[in-house]
C-alpha cells in the first residue's frame, strides 16, 4: 500500500495551504474538511485495509503525518488525535470492537483520546475518573482536560479507573452526560480543538468498555501513547520542514548591508542548525518507524526517543526560523509565528520533554554495562 | 503497519524452547540473568515501558496478536506464564479462534 501517498500529499496541500494561517486566527478548522479526510482514511493512516483503512506502514504514514505537520499542525493534532484513537481500539479492543469502531472512524466519523485531567497530568496514576459496573451498563464519571480533538470529536476514548485497574471506554460525544467546551485560546495548535470533557454519570453499555477487562493504568496509557508520539515526531519533522523552507527562501533572497543575509555567518549559523535539526528528527523517526514495522521490541524506547528529540528541535527550529526572518515572519498566523507556538507545544503533549528524559534516562541505566563503574574508577 | 502477522507456517512453539528463548532475550535486554520464576515486575523492578518492548518482542517472534484482555500484566509477570501464554495463544490460532 501506499502507492498513492504522492497523489494525497498534493491533495492535502491543495486542500489546506493558504488557510493554515485563517485557522490558527479563527481557532476553527472546517468541519467538512475534517470529514472528507476522515472518510478517505487519512486521519488514521496505518489502519490496516481489513478495516476500511488507507494501511500505510508506520514509515510512509509518518510521512503523510509531517507533510500535514508541514502545513497546519491544528490540522496535524487532529490527525495524532484519530490515529491515537484508532490504535488504542486496535490494540485494546475485541474482535468485534475493532470491526465496528475502526470502520467508523475510516468512514468520516472523528475521535478524541482523553488522559489529562485536571490533577492528573504528567502523573496519570492520579487519574480519578470512574467506570463502574452499574446492572447490565457501565457508568463514567470524572473530569478530562486538553483533549485534543474533543471540539471536533464524535467518539471520545475515556481512560478510567475500572475494577481492580484501569479501562479505556468509548463515549459519543452526544450521550446524555457528557459536556464539551472548548478552550479558546490555546497557545499553540490553535484549531485543535483542544477541550475539556465533563462526564456526569454516563451510562453505556457494557460492550463500550474496550476489551472488556481491567489492566494496569501505566500499561494502558503506555500502549496508547505510544501511537501519539511517533505522530507528534513526525508533525515536528513537518514543522522543521516548513521552517527550514521559509529561512532559506528569506535568507537567500533579502539583502541587508549589500549581501544576502545567508553570506552574513551569524544567519548562516541558524540555516545550518536548522537543516541540521531536520535531518536528525527525520532519521530519528524513520528508526523508529523502521522499528514498528519490522516488530522490533526497540520500537518502545525509539518512540520516546523520536518524540522528545523531534520536538526539542522543532521547538529550537522554530524560534531561529522567527529570528531569520524578523519582522517578515513576526505577524500572528504566519507561518514561522505560528510554528513557534505549535512547536513549544510539542515540547508538552504526549509526554513533555522532562518525562521523556526519565524514561529515557531510566532505560540507558538499565541497559548499563555489569561491572564498568568499577573501570572506570582509579 | 506493526503487529499484522500474516500467516506463519512455523510449527508451535515447544514450552521449554519459548522459556529458554525468552531468558535469553531478557539477558540481552537487561545485561543481568534471569529465572523462569522471577516477578519480573514486583522483584526484576522492569517498567510499563519493558512491558511493552516483551508485548511486541512475543508477537513478532511467535507470530501471535495479544490484544485485550490477554494484555493484563499477570500474564508477563514471569517467563514460565509468558511461555503458556505463546503456547495458548499459538494453540487458539492453530485452531482458528484468532482475534
Amino acid at each position: 500500500m501506499g502507492e498513492d501517498l504522492a497523489g494525497a500529499v498534493a491533495s492535502a496541500t491543495a486542500l489546506v495551504a493558504g488557510h493554515a494561517a485563517e485557522w490558527d486566527r479563527t481557532g476553527l478548522l472546517p468541519l467538512p474538511l475534517l470529514r472528507e479526510l476522515g472518510a478517505q482514511g487519512r486521519l488514521c493512516a496505518e489502519v490496516p485495509v481489513e478495516y476500511g483503512g488507507w494501511g500505510l506502514s508506520s514509515l510512509t504514514g509518518g510521512e503523510y503525518t509531517a507533510h500535514i505537520g508541514s502545513l497546519c499542525s491544528s490540522l496535524r493534532s487532529v490527525l495524532t488525535s484519530q490515529a491515537m484513537a484508532a490504535w488504542t481500539v486496535q490494540r485494546l479492543g475485541t474482535a468485534q470492537q475493532r470491526a465496528d469502531c475502526l470502520s467508523r472512524l475510516t468512514g468520516g466519523g472523528l475521535a478524541a483520546v482523553a488522559f489529562s485531567e485536571p490533577q492528573a497530568g504528567s502523573d496519570l496514576s492520579a487519574m480519578t475518573t470512574t467506570i463502574r459496573h452499574e446492572g447490565g451498563s457501565v457508568v463514567v464519571d470524572g473530569r478530562k482536560a486538553w483533549v485534543t480533538a474533543g471540539h471536533y470529536a464524535d467518539l471520545i476514548v475515556v481512560f478510567g479507573r475500572f475494577q481492580d485497574g484501569a479501562a479505556a471506554v468509548l463515549v459519543p460525544a452526544d450521550a446524555p452526560g457528557v459536556r464539551v467546551r472548548r478552550i479558546a485560546e490555546p497557545l499553540g495548535c490553535r484549531a485543535a480543538g483542544h477541550a475539556e470533557v465533563t462526564l456526569d454519570s454516563v451510562r453505556l453499555p457494557l460492550d463500550q468498555v474496550l476489551g472488556g477487562h481491567a489492566l494496569p493504568l501505566s500499561l494502558l496509557v503506555t500502549t496508547a501513547l505510544a501511537q501519539g508520539r511517533m505522530s507528534v515526531a513526525w508533525g515536528c519533522v513537518g514543522i522543521l520542514r516548513a521552517c527550514l523552507a521559509a529561512a532559506t527562501a528569506h535568507a537567500a533572497d533579502r539583502e541587508q548591508f549589500g549581501r544576502p543575509l545567508a553570506e552574513h555567518q551569524l544567519v548562516a549559523r541558524h540555516l545550518a542548525e536548522l537543516y541540521a535539526g531536520e535531518q536528525i528528527a527525520t532519521r530519528v523517526c524513520e528508526h523508529a518507524s523502521r522499528c514498528w514495522d519490522s516488530g522490533s521490541p526497540e520500537q518502545v524506547v525509539a518512540t520516546v526517543l523520536a518524540k522528545h528529540v523531534s520536538a526539542t528541535r522543532a521547538a529550537q527550529g522554530a524560534a531561529s526560523a522567527v529570528q531569520v526572518l524578523a519582522s517578515a515572519g513576526a505577524t500572528d498566523g504566519g507561518l514561522v509565528a505560528r510554528a513557534y507556538r505549535d512547536a513549544k507545544l510539542m515540547e508538552i503533549i504526549e509526554g513533555s520533554s522532562e518525562l521523556c528524559q526519565l524514561m529515557l534516562a531510566q532505560h540507558a541505566v538499565s541497559r548499563r554495562e555489569p561491572g564498568a563503574a568499577a573501570a572506570v574508577t582509579p | 503497519m506493526t503487529n499484522q502477522h500474516s500467516p506463519l507456517t512455523e510449527p508451535l512453539a515447544e514450552p521449554d524452547t519459548v522459556v529458554s528463548e525468552l531468558l535469553d532475550f531478557l539477558a540481552g535486554q537487561t545485561r543481568s540473568p534471569w529465572s523462569p520464576e522471577t516477578d519480573l515486575f514486583r522483584d526484576g523492578g522492569l517498567s510499563s515501558l519493558f512491558a511493552m518492548q516483551l508485548v511486541v518482542h512475543l508477537e513478532t517472534r511467535y507470530g501471535i496478536a495479544i490484544r485485550g484482555a490477554d494484555l493484563r500484566l499477570d500474564n508477563f509477570r514471569t517467563v514460565q506464564l509468558m511461555s503458556a501464554l505463546v503456547r495458548r495463544l499459538q494453540q487458539a490460532r492453530a485452531d482458528g479462534r484468532d482475534g
